[in-house]
């Protein structure tokens, strides 16, 4: 589903942020990226869905060689790509089903489609009794629920989320993560960059670990060290 | 597809309505702009109509009787062919069907007018440039025409036609370029309008390219919005364009105290070209700043 070959990334010559990747990531595959904050985390995720393009190397999504991607093309390979942050990106403007019915919105989805799919998005991620609340009536889970929703609502092949539980307290981070579990069992590869120690020690699956933009560590059902 | 207009067009409402003060201001800019550029070439036409016959040197119109004799006509062409190289530089003869051309082509918006006419009762003419373009030596050489068989009357470009065409020229040519700087404003002014915009919804269109909306479905609200900006700034200036015509040229060329002025008017197609060419530069400046501020500021 996602490989690089020999990718590095540098934004200026005397600083690498990922230096000769390679990776393969199999369709249906939950993969936490570890490592230090400048690690390369963010980058390795942001090569993913072609917000950054790569120096050197070559990345593949879906078997699609993205670095020469046209850039009218990029939109489309986009929709196959969800992504969740850290500061869940919501439109304050909008209420909980504008916000996730905007993704749909905009990619010129119909909207008897956008009826019928915002709502079972919303049961999916516990927040139909919600659904015309603002985001800042929510909490910082329910604001991530949403974000969520927002962008599995689409149904990508692969959801990258960057620190989704970083604002999070532990018993909230918990139930963003059985989400998130609940939603790679429907077959969507996740890649997920944490620093959450709990979380990658409980859910025992691939982790793969950057120091100063190497990969230092790739290991099946690892734990954080 | 009905979905995606009905979507883009909520969010040029949006922009708009969040925008309110600047995009009217913008509208006022381009209104402004080409009220004036409007109204310069409206008063050049009016001057052309006025002077006409008075174009290229020509300084004054003998003018024969409608229904002067074949051989009066030609007494007048052999004197003239005679006196060309000397007292006459050269000389043009407009006859019957010319002159009636010339008038129902000026006067096509008058019907009642021109039911009255027909090319018999049109007088025709011979249109003078003499070599010495002193006024007392044009007004001697004039008078030899003027009791000559056939001949109806003799008229003069006098000093007032010459200092109208110069000064309505420089009126109608410094308020065509302060009309073209106002444009070039009003381009500017679209541009900022629309980069405030693109700002102001920075978080959305970072979520629009996150989820893969297409580089021109961000961009069309923009787009959209400033051509609103454009079209109606140019149906503004319309109304504009309407006073100047009634209440200014036509009023001007009724005034009794300035016969001279008598056909100081712009005619109905000739106010429909400078109308439309007013919304086409509308829509120019309002595409133009368009796509510059989505290239410029909208990187997707």
């Amino acid at each position: 589903m996602i490989r690089l070959e020999n990718v590095s990334k540098e934004y200026s010559p005397d600083s690498p942020a990922l230096i000769n990747a390679n990776v393969d990531i199999e369709k249906g595959e939950f993969v936490f990226l570890v490592g230090q904050s400048g690690s390369g985390k963010s980058t390795f995720i942001r090569l993913l869905n072609r917000e950054e393009k790569p120096t050197e190397g070559k990345v593949y999504v879906a078997g699609k060689d993205i670095v020469g991607l046209s850039s009218w093309k990029v939109p489309f390979l986009r929709r196959n790509i969800g992504c969740i942050f850290q500061d869940y990106r919501l439109l304050p403007k909008r209420t909980v089903s504008e916000n996730v019915a905007f993704a749909l919105e905009v990619i010129g989805r119909p909207r008897h489609v956008i009826e019928q799919q915002v709502p079972a998005i919303l049961d999916l991620v516990g927040l139909s009794e919600k659904s015309h609340r603002m985001p800042d009536e929510l909490s910082g889970g329910e604001q991530q629920r949403v974000s969520i929703a927002r962008a599995f609502v689409n149904r990508p092949l692969i959801l990258l989320a960057d620190e989704p539980t970083g604002n999070l307290d532990p018993s909230t981070a918990v139930g963003i993560m059985r989400l998130l579990d609940r939603i790679n069992r429907t077959g969507t590869t996740v890649v997920m960059a944490t620093h959450d120690r709990g979380i990658v020690d409980t859910m025992r699956r691939r982790v793969i670990e950057l120091a100063d933009g190497k990969i230092i560590r790739d290991q099946k059902g690892g734990e954080y060290r | 597809m009905i979905g995606k207009i009905r979507f883009l067009l909520a969010e040029t409402g949006q922009n708009i309505w969040r925008n309110l003060a600047l995009t009217l201001a913008s509208i006022i800019v381009v209104g402004a702009s080409l009220s004036l550029f409007g109204s310069s070439r409206l008063v050049a036409d009016a001057v052309d109509n006025a002077t006409q016959r008075w174009e290229g040197g020509i300084e004054f119109v003998v003018f024969m009787k409608a229904d002067a004799e074949p051989s009066q006509d030609e007494a007048i062409q052999t004197l003239l062919t005679e006196s060309e190289g000397k007292e006459i530089d050269s000389w043009e003869y407009v006859d019957k069907a010319q002159t009636f051309e010339e008038f129902t082509e000026f006067f096509a918006d008058d019907a009642e007018l021109l039911a009255t006419i027909s090319v018999d009762t049109m007088p025709p003419s011979y249109r003078i440039r003499p070599t010495d373009t002193d006024a007392g030596a044009v007004a001697a050489l004039g008078q030899t025409f003027e009791s000559r068989p056939g001949v109806r009357t003799v008229v003069f470009a006098s000093e007032v036609i010459r200092e109208i065409q110069t000064n309505a020229d420089k009126i109608s040519r410094s308020t065509l370029w302060a009309g073209v700087a106002l444009i070039l404003a009003a381009v500017i002014m679209i541009l900022t309008t629309l980069s405030i915009a693109i700002a102001s919804r920075r978080n959305e269109i970072e979520i629009m390219k996150l989820v893969g909306a297409s580089n021109w479905f961000i961009r069309i609200p923009f787009m959209i919005e400033g051509l609103v900006q454009g079209v109606i700034g140019a149906l503004i200036a319309l109304p504009g364009l309407a006073f100047v015509r009634t209440y200014l040229i036509e009023d001007f060329s009724k005034s009794d105290n300035l016969r001279l002025l008598e056909g100081f008017r712009v005619t109905d197609s000739e106010f429909l070209v400078i109308s439309l060419t007013v919304i086409a530069i509308g829509t120019a400046v309002a595409t133009i700043g368009s796509i510059f501020a989505v290239s410029r500021y909208l990187d997707v």
